[in-house]
C-alpha cells in the first residue's frame, strides 16, 4: 500500500521547508488529474488538522483543502482556551507547522471542494477549485514591503473588523503559509506591490485552477459559522460601536492583539464596566436556532477572567439564562470566576440602547427578584452562538450527505460510531457535527481519523 | 413575585392541570417558558415596580389561580405582541395574557355564562341562533308591523342597557374589585377612591396607556376613533332616537358615527382574518364575533336610516329585522358575556391599580 501511494504521488513535488507540497502544474495553471490520495480532509481547522495528522502519521497520503488563506481555523485566532487558560496560539501553531511540513500531507489553501462523487466502492473523485492568491507562496518571504506599498485600506476580517489592513496583505502574524495575498476585490491594480516585491512573487496573471483528484476516503471538518448579531437589531450590534462580538473580544485579548490593550471601539476608552450578553442567537427559536451552542458560557467566563487580569479595576457582569458548565473542570472554572468577582445576573437581555457618551443601557428582568431592571455599561460583548456551516450540503452530488434537523452533518450512529455519516467512506470531525468545544473537537477528529484508517485498511488492502 | 397566595402563610398548592383550563381560553404553548425574562425586558409597558408578562406565565404554569385572580396585570397589557415575537421558546406570552383576560372575564362574571361562551363555540353559535329565532318569532307575533318593530327596537335598547348594566355589569365589576382589592387584603382609604376616580374615566375614554406600547400609535388612534364612534352612535340611537328623529343634525350625526364604526372595523376584521400581526395570529371566535358584530351594527344601522330616508324601509322590512337581530345579539350576548366587557375591566383595572399604589 505504501508503495502504491508513493507511485500515486509521483508527480507531486514535496517542497519541504517551504511548508507546502506543490503538485506539478500549479504554476502553469493546467488542471491536475489522476493523482490519488488516501484521504481528503475538508477544512484545516483544529479538527481537520488533527485528523489529517493522525492519518499522515500512520503513513497515509492526505490532501487537506482549506477555503481560507491560512490553516488553523478559528482556534488560531483565539486568546486562551478554557478551562486551563492555556495560550490558544501556542497550542495551535506547533500543530499547524507540523501539518504544513508533514511529508504525507498536501495542503491547498484558498481552495474549495466543489464536487465529490463516488466512482467505485472505495474511490471518490473530487473537484477542487483554487482561487488565485496572486502571490507565489513558495517565493514570498513575507517581508511585508507590499503591505507598506499598497495604497488601499480596508477592514481587516482576520481581526473581525477591529482594525484595517491593506489590499496586499499577510492575513495575520501567525498564519500558515506565511505569505502575502492580494485582495483582488479591493485592489486598484496600481502595481505598487509588484514594484517593491524583492522576489517578484506577485503575479496578477494567476487564474483560478480546477483540479480533479482521486481519494479513497473523505473527512468532513468544515467547522461552524458564528451567528450574525445584526439579525437581532434590538441589541444594536453594527449600530452602536461599543457593542462587540465575543470573537472581537478574543482578538482584543489575544497575544497577537491589535491594540495591545483592551479598548472600546467607539472612542478608544478603556472600559471599566463590561457586560456579557449570553445566548445571542442560541437557544432562541425566534431567530431560528433553538439549540445551545455549548461554548458561549465557558468562553464568556474565560474572557471575564482574562479581563479581570487585563483591567484589574473593571467590573464584569455576565447576564445569563442558565450557566452550562458541564465539561471537565468547567464548574470549578465558573466558581473561580465568581471568586474573582465576576458578577453573574440571571436574566436575558431584552433590549440595548446607547447613550450619547457611548455607554449602553441594558434592559432585562432580574429573574431572582422578578423585577425589570436597567443597567449601564460602557462596553457590551455579545456571546453569539454557533451555527452550522451548510456549504458542505451539496458537494456530494446525487449521493447526498444527510444533515441532522439543525443542518449539522448527521451522525448515523452517534453513540457507537460518532464519526460515521450517511455515506460510506465519508467521516465527520469536530463542529461540523454540532457545537462543541476544542477538547471535544480534537477527540472527535481522533474518532474520525481512527474510523477512516480502519476503513482504509479494510477496503484498500 | 409573591407565590404565596393565601394570607395565612399557608403555601398555595400548585396545580399543573390549570394549563388545560387556560387552553380552553386560547392559551398557546406557555409551558415552554424557560424563564429568561426576555418578554418582560422587551415589553415597553413593563416597569421596575410592575413587571410582566413573565410573572403571569409563571403563575399560570404553576396554576396559582388565587394570585392570577388578584392580579390586574393582564389588563395592564395592551398586546403589542413584541413579547411573543421575541420569545426564544415561542411560548407566546402575549397570547397567554390575552387568554388570562378571557379567563378573568369569565371569573368576574357571576352568571358563569361568559366562561361557557368563551370555552364552547357550539354554545356561542346556539345562542346566536336562539336570539335570531326569538327576533323572528317576535316580528311574526306583531305581523311584521314596521311601526311596532321600530318602537320595540328603541324600547329594547333602553331596557337592555339598564338591565344588563344593573344586573350583570355592575355586579361583575364589584366582583373584580372583591377579587383584586378586598380578597388580597389591600387597605384603601375611602378618600382615595374619590381622589382616583378621574383615572377611571380618563382610561375609559382615551385608552391612553396603549400609547406606551411600541410602534402602536396608529392602532391606538384607530381604536380611539372606534370607541368614540361607537359611544356616539349608542347615544344618537338611544337618547336622540336617530331612527325616529326629524332633526337634520341628529340624522347626519348618526350617519357619520355609524359609518365610522363600520369603516374602522373593516380594518380590525381584516387583520383578524389575515393573522399577520402577532395580535391577531391566535384570534379566538369571541374576538372575531366582537369585531364582526360591531361591523354589522354600524353597517345595518346606517342602512336602516338610509332606507328610512329613501322611504323604502317599509318594502324592505328584512333590513330592520337584520338590524334588530344584530342589536339583540350584541346586547344580550356580546356586551354582557363577550369581549365588550374589556371596555369596563381595562378602565377599572387602571383605577384599581391607582388605588393599590
Amino acid at each position: 500500500m505504501k508503495e502504491k501511494n508513493i507511485q500515486d504521488n509521483a508527480n507531486s513535488v514535496p517542497l519541504q521547508g517551504l511548508g507546502v507540497n506543490f503538485p506539478l502544474g500549479v504554476r502553469g495553471g493546467s488542471p491536475i488529474k489522476n493523482i490519488t490520495y488516501d484521504a481528503l480532509v475538508i477544512g484545516a481547522g483544529i479538527a481537520g488538522g488533527e485528523a489529517a495528522l493522525n492519518l499522515a502519521n500512520t503513513g497515509y497520503k492526505v490532501l487537506v483543502v482549506e477555503k481560507d488563506l491560512s490553516v488553523g481555523g478559528k482556534m488560531i485566532m483565539l486568546s486562551k482556551v478554557f478551562p486551563t487558560l492555556d495560550c490558544s496560539a501556542c497550542i495551535t501553531t506547533p500543530k499547524v507547522s507540523e501539518i504544513s511540513r508533514h511529508p504525507n500531507i498536501t495542503i491547498f489553501t484558498e481552495s474549495e471542494v466543489n464536487n465529490i462523487h463516488r466512482v467505485s466502492e472505495v474511490e471518490f473523485v473530487a473537484t477542487v477549485r483554487r482561487r488565485p492568491r496572486y502571490v507565489h507562496v513558495e517565493d514570498c518571504t513575507s517581508c511585508q514591503l507590499c503591505e507598506k506599498a499598497c495604497p488601499v485600506s480596508v477592514t481587516d476580517e482576520y481581526q473581525y473588523g477591529l482594525i484595517g489592513r491593506k489590499a496586499a496583505f499577510i492575513p495575520f502574524s501567525i498564519c500558515s503559509p506565511k505569505a502575502a495575498a492580494i485582495d483582488i476585490e479591493n485592489c486598484t491594480l496600481c502595481g505598487a506591490c509588484e514594484k517593491v516585491c524583492p522576489t517578484n512573487c506577485i503575479d496578477f496573471t494567476m487564474q483560478p485552477e480546477e483540479m480533479t483528484l482521486h481519494v479513497h476516503t473523505v473527512i468532513v471538518a468544515t467547522g461552524f459559522n458564528m451567528f450574525d448579531p445584526k439579525k437581532m437589531p434590538r441589541y444594536g450590534f453594527g449600530e452602536y460601536k461599543n457593542v462587540i462580538t465575543a470573537l472581537q473580544m478574543e482578538r482584543e485579548l489575544a497575544p497577537t492583539r491589535p491594540f495591545n490593550t483592551i479598548l472600546r471601539p467607539g472612542d478608544g476608552k478603556m472600559p471599566d464596566k463590561i457586560a456579557y450578553v449570553l445566548c445571542v442567537g442560541s437557544r432562541d427559536a425566534s431567530v431560528g436556532n433553538p439549540i445551545c451552542s455549548q461554548i458561549c458560557c465557558m468562553y464568556s467566563i474565560k474572557q471575564a477572567q482574562l479581563l479581570m487580569g487585563a483591567l484589574p479595576m473593571a467590573d464584569v457582569t455576565i447576564y445569563y439564562i442558565n450557566i452550562r458548565s458541564f465539561g471537565k473542570g468547567f464548574e470549578e472554572f465558573y466558581q473561580q470566576a465568581k471568586g474573582m468577582g465576576v458578577n453573574f445576573v440571571k436574566g436575558k437581555i431584552g433590549r440595548i440602547k446607547a447613550k450619547e457618551n457611548g455607554n449602553l443601557i441594558l434592559r432585562y428582568e432580574d429573574i431572582n427578584e422578578g423585577r425589570l431592571r436597567e443597567s449601564e455599561h460602557d462596553m457590551v460583548v455579545l456571546a453569539n452562538g454557533v451555527l452550522p456551516n451548510d456549504e458542505v450540503n451539496n458537494i456530494f452530488g446525487k449521493e447526498k450527505l444527510k444533515l441532522d434537523q439543525f443542518n449539522f452533518v448527521g451522525q448515523t450512529d452517534m453513540l457507537a460510531s460518532p464519526a460515521r455519516t450517511s455515506m460510506e467512506g465519508v467521516f465527520v470531525a469536530g463542529t461540523a457535527t454540532g457545537p462543541m468545544d476544542i477538547p471535544d473537537s480534537i477527540l472527535s477528529a481522533g474518532a474520525a481519523s481512527a474510523e477512516a484508517i480502519s476503513y482504509l485498511i479494510q477496503k484498500t488492502v | 413575585m409573591c407565590l404565596c397566595g393565601s394570607k395565612d402563610n399557608k403555601m398555595s398548592k400548585i396545580n399543573p392541570a390549570f394549563n388545560k383550563e387556560l387552553e380552553k381560553f386560547g392559551s398557546v404553548n406557555f409551558n415552554a417558558c424557560y424563564n429568561c425574562g426576555n418578554c418582560t425586558a422587551v415589553c415597553s409597558l413593563s416597569t421596575e415596580d410592575n413587571s410582566f408578562p413573565r410573572e403571569m406565565v409563571r403563575l399560570s404554569a404553576l396554576g396559582l389561580e388565587d394570585d392570577i385572580q388578584a392580579s390586574l396585570k393582564p389588563w395592564e397589557c395592551y398586546y403589542c405582541g413584541e413579547c411573543s415575537t421575541h420569545c426564544p421558546q415561542e411560548a407566546n406570552p402575549g397570547e397567554l395574557m390575552m387568554s388570562l383576560r378571557r379567563y378573568l372575564t369569565a371569573k368576574y362574571d357571576w352568571t358563569g355564562l361568559s366562561g361557557l361562551l368563551y370555552k364552547s363555540l357550539p354554545v356561542s353559535l346556539a345562542a346566536f341562533v336562539l336570539t335570531f329565532v326569538a327576533v323572528l318569532f317576535f316580528a311574526n307575533s306583531v305581523s311584521y308591523d314596521l311601526e311596532k318593530l321600530l318602537h320595540f327596537g328603541h324600547l329594547f335598547e333602553g331596557i337592555a342597557i339598564g338591565t344588563i348594566g344593573l344586573l350583570i355589569l355592575m355586579p361583575n365589576v364589584a366582583r373584580m374589585w372583591y377579587l383584586t382589592i378586598l380578597k388580597p387584603g389591600i387597605k384603601v382609604p375611602v378618600s382615595k377612591y374619590a381622589k382616583s376616580i378621574g383615572e377611571l374615566f380618563v382610561h375609559m375614554f382615551t385608552q391612553k396607556r396603549a400609547l406606551g406600547c411600541d410602534d402602536n400609535q396608529f392602532r391606538w388612534f384607530e381604536h380611539f376613533i372606534l370607541v368614540i364612534g361607537y359611544l356616539s352612535l349608542l347615544f344618537t340611537t338611544v337618547a336622540l332616537n336617530w331612527f325616529g328623529t326629524s332633526s337634520l343634525f341628529v340624522v347626519i350625526l348618526g350617519y357619520v358615527m355609524s359609518a365610522i364604526v363600520f369603516v374602522v372595523t373593516v380594518d380590525f376584521v381584516g387583520s383578524r382574518m389575515k393573522k399577520k400581526k402577532e395580535v391577531s395570529k391566535h384570534s379566538q371566535p369571541s374576538d372575531i364575533f366582537f369585531v364582526v358584530w360591531l361591523f354589522f351594527m354600524g353597517l345595518s344601522a346606517f342602512m336602516v336610516r338610509l332606507f328610512i330616508d329613501l322611504d323604502i324601509l317599509d318594502s324592505n322590512k328584512w333590513m330592520y329585522i337584520f338590524h334588530l337581530t344584530v342589536l339583540v345579539q350584541w346586547a344580550l350576548i356580546i356586551v354582557p358575556f363577550g369581549k365588550w366587557t374589556h371596555f369596563l375591566y381595562r378602565s377599572f383595572a387602571m383605577y384599581f391599580a391607582k388605588l393599590k399604589n
